[in-house]
């Protein structure tokens, strides 16, 4: 059966409910037919269409009018009509009569309600979510930290780790656990995957079960142990066609058998989903130098046993572990929850959004309540009217609650409808993953969706709000006395006047936040402009996997031949080798010597350090300040130079003066070598944070298996190199793995996300605060003007020009606007010194943001006031005296 | 004694033809529509709301009633109507009122054509 057009569908729905129930699809197959017969060509269509739909609309009204009509004649008999009913219909009425108003004050309501409801379940779902293990108010991170060479939350290293592990006051247990991947080969081919090595105790840390087979025991403490293996659900169902009897099954990982013991439960993850985990035995945990960090640290902590406490005890064992090994004085240990750590990147963001919806859910009802006040103020006379003719107070009481509790229930269902889209748009904004702050890790955000819970508290609060707020506007209502005035009636003064008072306080929250929004603009600005220290466009970066067991020079050698191979092709501009590629939060350190420098001697001194292969600093497009870059001399032979990063230069020499020192370097085959240049710093830890020191030297050798290959081309041309850069390395040896590549400008954008979104959604909370700010001055004034149309009248007619009178009205309005808006102004800048933090380059007086936010809220402001001001200018005096 | 057929006395044309011919046979609303508008010689074309807002009419006074039986025809089933003994009282009355006006009109000479 064809389906009724829905435009006819809906003109249907004119005919009282009774009637389309009894008669609807037997309406439906009568209208099909009509229009069906209704002839071919434009003509018949547009004839057959207009004749049904004004069938239906005459006799749906007919019907309605016949009803009233029944329900006069039979006078007290129904209750529905007499009662609750004839006030609904009435409601109804009057809104028809008004449609801007009910229109307004549902978009206003529905706007506030999915606003807040978005950034509440967005909240609710990220910041407050539990972390998906038992009790995980008890699972925390231990991190190296190093507050005095600005290293908060770094790793720690095996031997660490071994000590730590015995202290068991506030902690139960500890394990370790190395980020990063490792390579399968299937069918002869090598492919990355995300591999996570962790001790045995990582899985009763967590109190994690197996979905299949077991986890590590005992015998993995040992790298003499089983080689054993496991996969992750997804991996298990994905890519082993989730076979029942996987376990056993062996796979080739990082080149050696490896046999399955345990598939982990559906979507699991530990600060990263891995599809691969291997046991991290304690022997080769033991064989590190104290001074090599890799391990991330996680731990349980006993019950009624807190972070701080677990902080201080573990800080105490790395004291007594320096009295030994004084190379690693200066660290201790920070313990922070897990769940914690997790939302430190996102935060800030969310707390603003948080403060900012507050203040635009109070801007709404405030605004809705200036709306409901200047109706109620403009029926007066109608209020008067009923009051006399018999309507008792609460009658009229009742119509007007009933009036506001239809638009709040609709423009609430409206707000929770559009929810989930304003859910995605924030979702959008907000990066998938995210830094946690001062380290090296990063961690997804999780998913949010509109929450029952916060559903439910939103509509509680509107109702609870507007009944608190419209309150007022109702008692007014009922108190109009029965003293009919033939004009209609006018609004008590002290009436209009609070109304004013309304309006001054919503200019006033729009301004605080538009105020926020100016500062926030202007500080993500000066975040987003700041330099990262290379030039990410145009540069694409290649993981390289490990290169397999082949000796230094061969290396070198190899590495050469891919970076040859890779520059023959004709878009390619240059190539580069590094060991650690930037910004992907990865950090390595040597220790070194300074000679001749201001530096402590207490201790050794310890700074990052990358190897470069040749010509990698011009290929990233580092700028020199100082000295000069690495030439082809500095890569033949024992390498003799160096070149340092502007923090580096900073912190170890007066000056800066860094060039022309002499450093030794802790690490084959680097001893001493002399530093030719400065580049500018890498900003690493995003933008707003200052980049660590680092230290450039030429690499030999490659002491590293896996690396980073980065290629200059052209702006955005970076991917449609990427099959070709991938063959190239293949072209030199087939069974390189490749780990995959990425634009360079993706990598640094994840940094600057997080201001980025703020940005975004606090500019675009306070542009919808601007529209309900503005909505409310149009209304007073527009009522006001209304109000005094008589008055017009009267002025028109004794010659008053019409700009005049429009300047009569906006000039009555400007002190108003402007006690809002400088009040607001003045809110903002002690909102902002409160939220100094947040800010970035920018104080919380900032002429140019203060400027932008001002003169847009009197812009709107006076917008709103010209419009109606335009209408007073225009009151004809011969309609208006005429009354009188 | 009150007769309550002469209530709904007299008949719009509309309602009168459609309870004739619903008398003549039982039908469906769309069919009803067609035959209307054929008996009429297309002068009573009704649309769906109109149709229905008559038939709608008819049975809430009593006059018309859907049949319990459905036709199965090609396509949805479609409930028929047909005329009560109410309505058929009616048809009745009113067709005593229009002969009675007939003779009138007849004894004035004014009847015209009619037979």
């Amino acid at each position: 059966m064809k389906r009724t057009p829905w435009f006819f569908r809906l003109l249907l729905r004119l005919f009282p409910a009774g009637h389309r129930r009894r008669f609807g699809e037997e309406m439906e197959a009568a209208l099909r037919h009509r229009l069906e017969e209704g002839g071919r060509g434009p003509l018949g269509w547009i004839g057959s269409w207009s004749w049904a739909a004004s069938d239906l609309v005459r006799h749906a009204l007919g019907m309605w009018l016949a009803r009233g009509r029944d329900g006069m004649r039979n006078g007290l008999g129904s209750v529905w009509s007499e009662g609750w009913g004839l006030d609904l219909r009435f409601v109804g009425r009057s809104l028809r009569r008004q449609p801007g108003y009910a229109l307004t004050a549902v978009l206003v309501l529905a706007g506030a309600v999915a606003v807040n409801a978005g950034v509440a379940s967005f909240v609710r779902g990220t910041l407050l979510a539990e972390a998906p293990y038992p009790d995980a108010d008890r699972v925390v991170l231990a991190w190296g930290s190093n507050p005095r060479d600005g290293q908060l939350r770094d790793v720690v290293s095996g031997p660490n780790y071994l000590d730590l592990r015995r202290a068991t006051g506030s902690l139960e247990s500890l394990a370790a656990v190395h980020v990063g991947s490792a390579v399968l080969t299937r069918d002869g081919r090598p492919v990355v995957r995300d591999g996570l090595r962790v001790t045995p105790d990582f899985f009763s840390v967590l109190r994690v079960e197996p979905h299949l087979g077991r986890f590590f025991g005992a015998a993995e403490r040992s790298s003499r142990g089983p080689a054993s293996l496991v996969v992750s659900f997804e991996f298990w169902r994905d890519e082993l066609g989730a076979d029942p009897g996987v376990l056993g099954r062996r796979l080739v990982v990082d080149g050696e058998p490896r046999t399955v013991v345990g598939v982990l439960p559906e979507s699991f993850h530990f600060l990263r989903s891995a599809s691969l985990w291997l046991p991290l035995p304690d022997d080769l945990l033991a064989a590190d130098a104290r001074t090599r960090i890799h391990y991330h640290l996680v731990g349980r902590l006993r019950s009624g046993a807190n972070p701080g406490e677990a902080t201080r005890e573990l800080s105490g064992v790395m004291a007594e572990i320096a009295g030994e090994h004084p190379e690693v004085r200066g660290w201790g240990i920070l313990v922070e929850r897990v769940q914690e750590a997790s939302v430190l990147g996102v935060r800030s963001v969310l707390w603003s959004l948080v403060a900012a919806m507050g203040v635009v859910l109070l801007v709404a009802l405030v605004n809705l309540v200036t709306l409901f006040r200047i109706r109620t103020l403009g029926r007066t006379g109608e209020l008067r009217l009923r009051q006399a003719l018999g309507a008792p107070a609460a009658r009229v009481a009742r119509v007007l609650g009933m009036e506001g509790a239809v638009l709040t229930g609709v423009g609430s269902a409206l707000g929770l409808a559009a929810t989930p889209w304003v859910l995605g748009l924030i979702r959008g904004r907000v990066p998938e993953w995210v830094y946690v702050p001062e380290s090296a890790l990063r961690v997804p955000v999780l998913e949010a969706v509109l929450d029952p819970w916060v559903a439910g508290a939103m509509i509680g609060t509107v109702l609870l709000a507007g009944l608190v707020l419209a309150g007022p506007a109702l008692l007014d209502a009922v108190r109009v006395r029965t003293s009919l005035h033939p004009s209609g009636g006018w609004a008590s003064s002290r009436g209009a006047a609070g109304t004013r008072w309304l309006v001054v306080a919503e200019l006033a929250l729009a301004t605080v936040l538009c105020v926020g929004a100016g500062l926030t603009a202007r500080s993500a600005d000066h975040l987003l402009s700041t330099d990262v220290g290379l030039e990410p466009e145009g540069l694409l970066a290649v993981w390289v996997g490990d290169v397999g067991d082949r000796d230094a020079t061969d290396r070198t050698a190899y590495y050469r031949r891919v970076v040859e191979a890779v520059e023959e092709l004709p878009e390619v501009r240059s190539a580069a080798f590094i060991d650690y590629l930037p910004f992907l939060g990865e950090d390595d350190f040597a220790g070194i010597d300074i000679l001749d420098a201001r530096r402590e001697r207490d201790r050794e001194l310890r700074e990052e350090w990358r190897r470069v292969g040749e010509g990698l600093l011009e290929t990233a497009g580092m700028r020199i300040l100082q000295g000069r870059p690495f030439d082809s001399d500095d890569f033949r032979g024992a390498p003799r130079s160096a070149v340092v990063n502007e923090s580096f230069a900073r912190k170890h020499f007066d000056d800066g003066e860094a060039v022309g020192a002499f450093l030794t370097v802790h690490g084959e085959p680097y001893e001493e070598v002399e530093v030719v240049g400065v580049v500018a710093d890498l900003r690493t830890l995003g933008p707003g944070a200052s980049a660590p020191p680092v230290l450039y030297v030429p690499q030999q050798g490659g002491p590293r298996g896996s690396q980073g290959l980065l290629v200059r081309t052209e702006e955005g041309r970076e991917m449609a190199l990427a099959a070709r850069v991938q063959d190239a390395v293949w072209s030199v040896d087939p069974s390189q793995p490749m780990a995959g590549m990425a634009p360079m400008s993706t990598m640094v954008d994840a940094w600057v996300a997080v201001p980025r979104a703020i940005r975004l959604l606090v500019m675009g909370v306070a542009a919808f605060a601007l529209v309900l700010a503005a909505v409310g001055v149009f209304g007073v004034v527009g009522y006001a003007v209304r109000q005094r149309t008589t008055e017009f009248g009267v002025r028109v007619a004794l010659g008053a020009s019409p700009e005049r009178l429009r300047r009569s009205v906006v000039l009555e309005a400007v002190p108003w606007v402007g006690l809002g808006v400088g009040s607001g102004a003045l809110l903002g800048v002690l909102a902002a010194r409160a939220a100094d933090a947040l800010l970035y380059g920018v104080r919380p007086w900032d002429p140019w943001a203060l400027a932008g936010a001002l003169g847009t809220m009197v812009g709107v402001a006076l917008l709103a006031v010209w419009l109606p001001a335009q209408q007073a200018s225009r009151v004809d005096p011969a309609r208006v005296i005429r009354p009188e | 004694m009150h007769n309550i057929a002469e209530d709904h006395l007299p008949l719009k044309p509309r309602r009168h033809l459609a309870l004739l011919l619903l008398a003549e046979e039982p039908t469906y609303g769309i069919a009803l529509m067609e035959r209307l508008e054929a008996r009429s010689g297309g002068r009573i074309r009704l649309n769906a709301g109109s149709l229905y807002r008559m038939i709608g009419g008819l049975v809430d006074d009593g006059l018309v009633e859907p049949l319990e039986e459905v036709a199965a025809g090609v396509g949805a089933p479609r409930k028929h109507y047909g005329v009560t003994h109410l309505g058929r009282s009616v048809l009745r009355a009113e067709a005593r009122r229009q002969a009675d006006l007939l003779e009138l009109a007849r004894g004035l000479d004014l009847a015209g054509e009619v037979e």
